[in-house]
């Protein structure tokens, strides 16, 4: 199967910050690829060079074969992009706005004018289409942008934080959507929701500090932490001086705290016993073995710690 | 070619469309105010100017300080509500058009908002007074018209790109535009000034629009320095206008 993305060695440097740090992928035709990474990692900076907006401080990057900067223009009108704000003409009604970009890749009207009809009719947005984007709820407006991404059929869609502030039945809506798109188009997406990524993705690159961490599917990913022993813990009382008490056990990793509930991983299976010595049995209610959910990845790969 | 410029023009063309109306009402009514209190009120108090009734002298300055401030106006807020509150700029930057594309397309936007509101209160300015021109001089006023506009809209374009707080703006206006505007002889001739002072003054785009129009309109003279002037500094505007955007989307 032929790549759809090739990145070699993509860098953005402001000053002594490298945003983006020699940044290599590819991305095969017909998939979708994920993007995970806390804020700050690079994503963002990432996907506006790739769409042509920013230009990389070193390296290269094709899209179906066309270089980001000789052919930006190609590159242009092969791509659809849904950024992070909800960027739609609030002075033009939903029609106007989806009419607009079609004029921007001089579609004659007969051609556009189906293509409009058909968006609308798939967003489920035909009857409001003589509406103002100011009367749509966040849902809605959402669809808008995707819709009006793929007004020219893109070949490849990038989708920045698709989802974020839609409530679940209007996010279950776009990866719908999204997940109808392929094989016949590529699509770039970047998340912070794990469980979209687990849902929608075929592959998955974890990046932090303008660098690729992981790269595999889901559950290549979460296989990665399988040695990680993940246990979640019950006890009738005392969460306090349990919590202290774990804490300073030096092969207790990662470890969560819920009232009296803990979520933690072992440094390896043989610190099983030592653990349960420690604690005792005396309030134990609960003790099991926990798969590791994709989040448990990114957390172990990119840290706790609250980025600004 | 171009096809983005024309896009976008159809854009602000459909928007301005839907508010034509209250657009109008509120563009003239600032001239038609100047216009009463300076031409009518103090008609009594002021001789004629250059053997010109002064409610004559000021009327074709008054229309070109209509369509320049318009063409300043929707341009510097256009591009600056586009870039920085709808970030609808970003959404054109990722479709095949160029970064000319769009400056052209908001600089012809501002032009023909300029060029419609000047024409509006000429026509007021016709029905509510006595004064007429004679229909032939207006051939020779609206080349003014449209050039004024047309750097008037440049200049809109670079305080609306350069520009991120949107006070800034309106401080641009008060301290640039509007003593630029006052200075070139709208009100009075240009031959109160004191002889060094004339020479610079006359210099003056601004100037050039005024001072050019208002010959055009009262005797159907084109003055070939003035359209000159204009020609040089539309130029110049447009070119600092399409660079001044294109290394703002470089950033």
């Amino acid at each position: 199967m032929t790549s759809a993305l090739e990145i070699d060695g993509l860098s953005k440097v402001y000053g002594t910050m490298r945003a983006v740090d020699a940044f290599s992928l590819r991305v095969q035709r017909g998939t979708i690829f994920g993007l995970l990474g806390p804020n700050g990692a690079g994503k963002t900076t990432l996907i506006r060079m790739l769409t042509t907006l920013l230009r990389p401080s070193t390296g290269s990057a094709r899209i179906e074969g066309y270089d980001i900067l000789s052919s930006a223009r190609t590159v242009r009108s092969m791509i659809g992009v849904v950024p992070q704000d909800n960027n739609l003409d609030r002075y033009l009604t939903c029609r106007e706005n989806l009419v607009l970009h079609a004029r921007m890749y001089a579609m004659a009207p007969a051609e556009y004018n189906r293509r409009i009809d058909e968006l609308l009719e798939l967003i489920g947005l035909t009857n409001r289409q003589h509406d103002f984007p100011d009367t749509f709820s966040g849902g809605m407006q959402r669809r808008l942008v995707v819709a009006r991404a793929l007004v020219h059929q893109p070949r490849v869609l990038f989708l920045d934080e698709p989802t974020t502030g839609l409530d679940p039945q209007s996010r279950r809506a776009v990866w719908n959507y999204v997940q109808s798109l392929t094989p016949q188009m590529t699509i770039f997406l970047t998340t912070h929701y794990m469980d979209e990524a687990d849902t929608l993705c075929d592959r998955i690159v974890i990046m932090d500090h303008g660098r690729a961490l992981v790269d595999g599917t889901a559950a290549e990913l979460k296989e990665r932490l399988a040695h990680a022993h993940m246990y979640e813990l019950e006890f009738s009382g005392g969460g306090e001086r349990y919590e202290k008490l774990l804490r300073e056990l030096p092969f207790v990793r990662n470890l969560q705290r819920t009232g009296n509930s803990f979520r933690l991983a072992l440094a390896g299976e043989e610190f099983l016993k030592p653990l349960m010595d420690r604690i005792g049995g005396d309030d134990i209610r609960k003790i099991c073995l926990k798969e590791p959910s994709l989040e448990d990845v990114f957390i172990e790969l990119t840290g706790r710690e609250v980025r600004e | 070619m171009f096809r983005g410029a024309i896009a976008i023009f159809w854009r602000d063309l459909l928007v301005l469309r839907r508010s034509l109306f209250s657009e109008l009402l509120a563009v003239i009514a600032y001239p038609l105010t100047l216009y009463l209190a300076f031409g009518i009120g103090l008609r009594g108090y002021i001789a004629d100017v250059d053997g010109v009734p002064y409610a004559l002298f000021i009327a074709p300055g008054l229309i070109s300080m209509t369509a320049v401030s318009a063409a300043f106006n929707d341009s510097a807020w256009s591009v600056w509500f586009h870039r920085r509150v709808q970030r609808t700029i970003e959404e054109y930057r990722v479709t095949p058009i160029t970064v000319y594309d769009i400056v052209i397309g908001k600089i012809f936007s501002g032009f023909a908002q300029g060029t419609i509101k000047g024409l509006a209160v000429a026509l007021v300015i016709f029905m509510l007074t006595p004064f007429r021109f004679i229909p032939a001089h207006l051939l020779a006023y609206l080349p003014f018209i449209f050039l004024g506009s047309m750097i008037f809209s440049c200049v809109g374009t670079i305080c609306g790109t350069m520009i991120d707080k949107p006070e800034n703006i309106g401080r641009v206006e008060a301290v640039v535009i509007v003593p630029l505007i006052f200075m070139s002889g709208i009100f009075f001739p240009l031959s109160s000034y004191p002889k060094e002072a004339f020479a610079i003054i006359s210099l003056l785009p601004t100037t050039a629009i005024f001072e050019g129009a208002r010959q055009a309109l009262l005797n159907g003279r084109v003055a070939p320095l003035s359209i000159v002037i204009l020609l040089v500094t539309a130029v110049v505007a447009f070119a600092a206008a399409a660079l001044t955007f294109n290394r703002k989307m470089s950033e």
